[in-house]
């Protein structure tokens, strides 16, 4: 019988009911209610990436983290390199990945796409790579394709791809850091390659679209690295954000404008701290024994409906909302570019995250979104002027009135 | 997977009478208990009889859950007592289960005649027998349970079949254990239970389980898609037919309350019971046909706010996504579903409804109401 302080009696005490009201919960002790958390050989992970893949780890128990366990790998300061995409929702990862690195004493050196004299880098999270430097992070700029000239013949022992979308983008930088004898690999790849189903959530091993980029890269990787990990990421919020998430909705509501939502309303997504991707990210780094071999959604541990998060957002905002639903067929206007998020279920939950690395989300909507509408009104986007043409034509169709 | 096997109610009462000195207990008085005690010795292994066997009391446990709970418990060689009114039969011979299996069940399960809403009753009745475990499979008030907590001083632990339903509505989900409840929920009277039970000392714990399914669910929730596709009428589903639900096999959810006892990580803790992946409407009424071989079903979608009902419910689950994860159970009692959704269907469909079996006739007037309008609409 292991004895893994981690395993028999952690308790991982977690606060913190995401849900507003005061709580008449039934647990005696107010809001805090304990609960054990056993280590688990999990197979809730059954890691095939296509149905056909299988890449199980044979190795011994996985460990559930406790925050009293001492992590002896925790010492080991890694040197860690993060290619990071210059746009697109998924670039604020590698910025928060950096700086919870280096909190925890490791070295990062983040290599952006393009070149540092560009429009995009006067874009969040870039436009706040001071921070990274002056924690002692490093920062160069190129083409990923390059990487080995680019790091001037630096070795790393984690590399995390937090930019190519196919192989032809990461092989170059997987095929280098295989020959500079990289120990870990990691990749974010996207929860968007799930196969739409009748019986959410998504869940790791679940049937992915094979056409999908990202699973050509997944599949890669899996092949030449022995320690590889995959990160498949929805939706996040968070300071240095480069695209719209709850600004969107936020835009809509301080100018008393109706939110228009494509269909009921209904349809759950997830949408996370970027805290909780970091911190995600971190753990596999910290516990590569545990982290290698799996696929694991990085994602917060609830969902949320279209409608919820607007409701949410208006709450944050202390405003009221008014909700206008419609069918984007029927009005005739692109989708994707009328609205930030997928019009249909999509909701993928951590589940081997919890189960094999011992991790736990803090994402809480309503607390984030607060500081979230904060941060909106101090930049002045509140005041900003905006238009809103394709929300008009909308409205048009469905003969709402709109304030002036 | 299946030993346990299903029920046939069939039209005529079974022959289920225990051996009269089985049923001693009346409603009205204590008479002195007559019956054998047989404890039961699983074959081969070594067994401390102290700790291992134990003096169970049901509450409940002749219609659904019970059934399949009380065969687990006696199997494991614990003396397990139904306390029940009496009305259904104490037991029946379950689909597919030999008759000696059956037989060896009946001999060993004991009766408890009398109504669990005569207090005094339950009181003194349990407090003379005198009881280890308490399972409460078909409470829903809190002052049911009083008497039995105060009957039993000793009572190792207090195990309760609650609900999904107490949580309160919530944009966010799934619905966890440390979640809000909702006071005013329809379910308050388990939530009342639950915190009687917190408040009392006693070792108790608490399952919550969503939808349950299964063979013998009386509760018409794969039985009225059965109906419709057996039927081949399309699928009447209000709104969207998006909403997510969830549903957890009765099997499982026996297998869970058997994980919890004795079990000291189950001690004043409240656990979700259900199955492993969530399902839209639309997905269910597809699940469905898949399980019992129908082809796709024809689904109709409508407003339920432009029609009148009356009492009568046009679609069994509540009109909201409605699920719970069970990554608690999970992670502390190692308690996982055997079952996913189409094969726990199949399940189902196999014993039961596909058997001919059913609890509720088909009905078909809201269906009608709806179609006709419908219908109406595109003319």
């Amino acid at each position: 019988m292991a004895a893994l302080a981690a395993t028999s009696s952690s308790s991982l005490l977690f606060f913190s009911p995401p849900s507003k009201l005061p709580s008449t919960s039934v647990c005696p002790l107010p809001r805090l209610c304990l609960s054990t958390s056993s280590s688990s050989s999990s197979s809730s992970s059954s890691l095939s990436i296509t149905p056909s893949f299988l890449a199980y780890p044979t190795s011994s128990r996985r460990y559930s983290a406790s925050s009293f366990t001492v992590r002896a790998s925790a010492a080991e300061t890694k040197k860690v390199l993060i290619v990071n995409t210059n746009s697109g929702a998924h670039a604020v990862i590698g910025f928060y990945f950096a700086k919870e690195l280096m909190g925890s004493g490791h070295e990062v050196t983040i290599l952006t796409v393009g070149e540092e004299g560009s429009d995009k880098m006067k874009k969040p999270p870039f436009n706040g790579f001071s921070e990274i430097v002056s924690a002692g992070g490093k920062t160069v700029w190129g083409d990923p394709a390059d990487v080995g000239k680019i790091v001037a013949g630096a070795t790393f022992d984690v590399v995390l791809d937090n930019n190519g979308k196919d192989l032809d983008t990461v092989r170059p930088v997987a095929d280098w850091a295989k020959s500079t004898g990289v120990k870990q690999f990691l990749y974010i790849s996207s929860a968007g390659i799930y196969k739409p189903t009748d019986e959410p959530p998504h869940v790791e091993g679940d049937v992915v679209k094979a056409d999908a980029g990202h699973v050509g890269v997944e599949k890669y990787i899996a092949e030449i690295f022995s320690s590889w990990t995959i990160f498949r990421p929805q939706y996040m919020i968070g300071s240095g954000n480069n695209k719209d998430c709850e600004e969107w909705f936020f835009d809509r509501i301080v100018r008393k404008r109706p939110v228009p939502i494509p269909g009921s309303g209904m349809q759950l997504t997830n949408i996370a701290h970027c805290r909780d991707l970091s911190s995600m990210l971190t753990l596999a780094v910290e516990k590569p024994e545990a982290a290698s071999c799996n696929i694991f959604n990085c994602v917060s541990d609830r969902a949320v409906t279209l409608d919820g998060m607007a409701r949410l957002c208006a709450e944050a905002a202390g405003l009221p909302v008014e909700i206008v639903h419609y069918d984007p067929k029927a009005v005739g206007i692109d989708a994707k570019k009328a609205f930030p998020f997928r019009n249909m279920h999509f909701y993928a939950e951590p589940r081997a995250a919890k189960d094999i690395l011992g991790w736990n989300g803090t994402t809480n909507l309503p607390e984030d979104l607060k500081e979230r509408f904060d941060e909106y009104v101090k930049i002045g986007r509140d005041k900003k002027p905006m238009q809103f043409e394709i929300d008009d034509k909308i409205l048009e169709s469905l003969k709402v009135p709109v304030p002036v | 997977m299946s030993k346990l096997v299903v029920l046939q109610p069939t039209k005529q009462p079974s022959l289920s009478l225990l051996p009269s000195s089985l049923s001693d207990f009346n409603g009205t008085k204590l008479c002195q208990i007559q019956y054998k005690r047989k404890v039961w010795q699983p074959k081969g292994a070594l067994h401390v009889v102290a700790s291992s066997t134990k003096k169970i009391l049901i509450m409940g446990g002749t219609r659904f859950i019970g059934v399949f709970l009380s065969r687990l418990l006696v199997k494991e060689g614990h003396q397990v007592t139904l306390f029940t009114r009496g009305k259904a039969p104490i037991t029946q011979q379950l689909p597919g289960e030999s008759d000696s299996e059956y037989s060896d069940f009946k001999s060993k399960i004991l009766h408890l005649k009398g109504d669990r809403k005569d207090f005094e009753f339950v009181k003194s009745s349990l407090s003379a027998e005198g009881f280890d475990v308490v399972y409460d499979i078909n409470g829903r008030e809190a002052d049911e349970v009083e008497p039995i907590l105060d009957a039993l001083p000793n009572l190792e632990q207090f195990i309760y079949c609650s609900s999904a339903g107490v949580y309160l509505k919530s944009d966010l989900l799934p619905h966890c254990e440390i979640d809000s409840v909702d006071p005013k929920s329809r379910h308050k009277g388990k939530l009342n239970t639950e915190s009687l039970l917190a408040s009392r000392g006693v070792n108790w714990t608490s399952l919550r389980p969503v939808y349950i399914y299964g063979p013998l669910n009386y509760n018409p929730v794969e039985e009225w898609f059965f109906h419709r596709l057996k039927a081949g009428r399309p699928i009447p589903i209000p709104n969207s037919g998006v909403q997510i639900t969830q549903l957890g096999h009765v099997k499982d959810l026996a297998k869970a309350f058997i994980q919890v006892l004795g079990n000291e990580k189950a001690s004043k803790q409240v656990f979700n019971i259900s199955g492993e992946k969530y399902v839209t409407f639309d997905g269910l009424a597809r699940a469905c046909a898949k399980a019992a071989g129908f082809p796709e079903p024809e689904i109709v979608h409508y407003n339920p706010k432009e029609f009148d009902f009356g009492k009568k419910k046009a679609f069994p689950f509540r009109d909201q996504h409605f699920f719970a994860s069970i990554e608690k159970a999970k992670h502390v009692l190692g308690w996982k579903p055997e079952f996913d959704l189409v094969e726990g269907l199949a399940d189902s469909y196999n014993l039961d409804f596909g058997r001919g079996t059913f609890r509720k006739e088909a009905d078909f007037s809201t269906d009608d109401m709806i179609l006709g309008k419908s219908l109406v609409l595109q003319a």
